[in-house]
């Protein structure tokens, strides 16, 4: 295979289409459009399903009926109407139904607007959902993770039977770089033990999330969660950059932390020991990699595009092992490497007279 | 020589959950024999929805799926055509209360129609949110007290109810859609023959069949079943008429 010019909303579409998605469901929003389009000219074509929903309310629920049969679903949106997507994944997560959701995220609160943004890292990997539950949030950073962390989605929503979200942002969504449209890398994983395809020779099932038994609901629910303790042991995934000595770690996820790597390159060449520690997986969030490196550590920076919201996870991993410090903006046009520099010489200047 | 028995889409030792004199049960038992006569268990997938209708499948012995409150015609759009994906031909119905249909889901449930979604409804209208206690839904008739509307319902308040099939009808998608009682034993028998001409059609392929039953619901009514029943044919009939609103085999 050869690398080719690809936009990220382009690249998501693709990789779904490679790895065997035969059901999208999306109602348009900014800046995920391209992925809705590219796909409705794809899927109708070879017979796979393909509805312009009413709603996202809609899109969603008609995701959740169309995984219950065993299909591979998607849906796309940004941030405003991931929001009305919030009670369709509570309720897949409870009833076990494997649906990847792509979130280009765009501005917030509310409406907000069409530029960037990193604001949904807490509706992401908190839910916005009612009841206990979490889901699984995959964070791209280039074009070809949009293709690779796409496969890894329907994977993983196939292997735990649990909604995925892969959040990307607009910026990646827009943005077109080089990359390869690898094959699917992932096994296929057998579903005709749960799926709902008529009670022929078999009993008929059932799948719902109300339990009017409390101790069957507690069961239920305990069960959840030993399928989230399994995800947390297996698939933390996460990105280093030079933190093998690292005094200093910056940390950052998605597309921030391509502008992250720049502030390392910045500081290695003052002499700085400086790294970066990027989360593939916003949940699990890998707290126990990004402890060991802060025991080693002075300083651990966070950088993100938003008011601070994967740097209360940061905290959790790195305890009382470093200093932690936050260099953030919300929305627009992303830190520019001289804004990071200038927020970053006031965190570093104590320790580090040479910068 | 007739021999009635429990139809074999109802699950076996399974007890009605149902309030007393509520039509949910015949309802649900109608609903199992056009399964059985038209032999759809093995192929169906039923989508429950909330209020009182939830559990359906604790009464129903075919694959259930629960919607979330008002999306079960969505849910049902993403079976259907998740299995035409996988070139399978499933008969998905939803089984909704009037406050799931024409309230909550209006949306869900009209745009399903209007695509001509290959699905069928039945919606239970009962004029009120039974299962939280009978409070004022979309189908709460003008002057019909409940426990959100004491006085009864009136226009400055609460506006108009909805007259959901004939809103349905309208809708090009639509193969069949009509409204029918349980009141007597000639208005079983009709919402039989209408259950099974909507699930005919589906199997045709027309598109989009829908049926509104009028039901009783004693319980938050006040009344007893006989006057619930009564209600239906003497007052209920004047404003929500029973008939066909549309049939493509004879519009």
């Amino acid at each position: 295979m050869n690398k080719e010019l690809l936009k990220g909303n382009i690249a998501i579409a693709k990789a779904a289409l490679n790895c065997g998605c035969n059901c999208y469901f999306g109602y348009p929003i900014t800046p995920q459009t391209e992925i809705g389009e590219y796909l409705s000219k794809q899927m109708p074509a070879n017979k796979l399903a393909y509805v312009c929903a009413e709603s996202e309310i809609a899109a969603i629920n008609m995701a959740l009926g169309a995984a219950s049969t065993g299909a591979k679903v998607m849906t796309s949106s940004s941030s405003c109407a991931v929001s009305l997507m919030q009670e369709a994944i509570s309720y897949a997560s409870s009833d076990e139904l494997p649906i990847v959701i792509v979130n280009v995220m765009r501005a917030g609160p509310g409406q907000g607007y069409i530029f960037p943004s990193q604001g949904d890292y807490n509706q992401a990997t908190i839910g916005g959902g009612n009841g206990d539950y979490k889901t699984i949030v995959l964070s791209p950073s280039s074009v070809q993770e949009c293709i690779d962390l796409t496969y890894r989605a329907f994977y993983l929503a196939q292997k735990y039977r649990t909604p995925v979200i892969l959040l990307a942002d607009g910026l990646l969504g827009q943005m077109a770089e080089a990359a390869e449209l690898t094959e699917n890398p992932y096994p296929e994983i057998d579903n005709s033990n749960w799926r709902l395809d008529g009670a022929k020779n078999r009993p008929s099932r059932e799948i719902h999330s109300l339990e009017p038994d409390q101790n069957k609901l507690n069961r239920h629910i305990v069960k959840l969660y030993q399928k989230y303790s399994a995800i947390e042991q297996n698939e933390c995934d996460y990105e280093e950059y030079k933190t093998q000595d690292a005094e200093v770690i910056i940390t950052a996820f998605g597309t921030m932390a391509r502008y992250a790597k720049a502030l390392c390159n910045h500081y290695r060449n003052k002499g700085v020991k400086i790294g970066l520690f990027r989360p593939k997986t916003l949940y699990p969030f890998p707290y126990k990699r990004l402890n060991e490196l802060s025991q080693k550590a002075k300083i651990v920076i966070d950088i993100e595009m938003n008011m601070g919201q994967m740097l209360k996870d940061v905290r959790l991993a790195v305890l009382s092992n470093a200093q932690v410090a936050f260099i953030g903006k919300p929305v627009g046009d992303w830190l520019r490497e001289e804004e990071m520099i200038n927020a970053a010489n006031n965190i570093l200047k104590e320790r580090y007279a040479s910068i | 020589m007739q021999v009635f028995s429990v139809p074999k889409s109802i699950k076996q030792n399974s007890n009605f959950t149902f309030c007393s004199g509520c039509d949910h049960g015949v309802a649900i038992k109608l609903v199992a024999q056009t399964i059985d006569e038209l032999n759809l268990q093995d192929e169906t997938i039923a989508i429950a929805s909330s209020g009182c209708s939830v559990l359906l499948y604790d009464f129903l012995d075919v694959d259930c799926l629960e919607a979330p409150h008002g999306r079960a015609c969505a849910v049902a759009t993403g079976v259907k055509r998740a299995h035409k994906a996988m070139g399978n031909n499933k008969f998905v119905f939803t089984y909704q209360g009037d406050g799931d249909f024409a309230s909550i889901g209006l949306a869900e449930s009209m745009h399903s129609a209007l695509r001509g979604e290959n699905i069928t409804a039945i919606c239970i209208n009962n004029t009120n949110y039974g299962m939280t206690g009978g409070q004022l839904g979309p189908t709460t008739a003008l002057g019909q007290i409940t426990t959100t509307s004491p006085k009864g319902r009136n226009i400055e308040y609460h506006g108009f109810p909805i007259k959901t099939a004939e809103q349905i009808a309208l809708c090009d998608g639509v193969s069949y859609s009509a409204r029918v009682a349980l009141y007597d034993i000639k208005n079983i028998i009709n919402a039989k023959n209408s259950i099974k001409k909507a699930f005919e059609y589906q199997k045709k392929g027309l598109g989009f069949s829908f049926v509104e039953i009028l039901s009783s619901c004693p319980t938050n009514w006040k009344l007893s079943p006989k006057k619930s029943h009564e209600k239906i044919k003497n007052e209920l009939t004047n404003i929500y008429p029973l008939g066909v609103f549309k049939d493509i085999n004879n519009d």
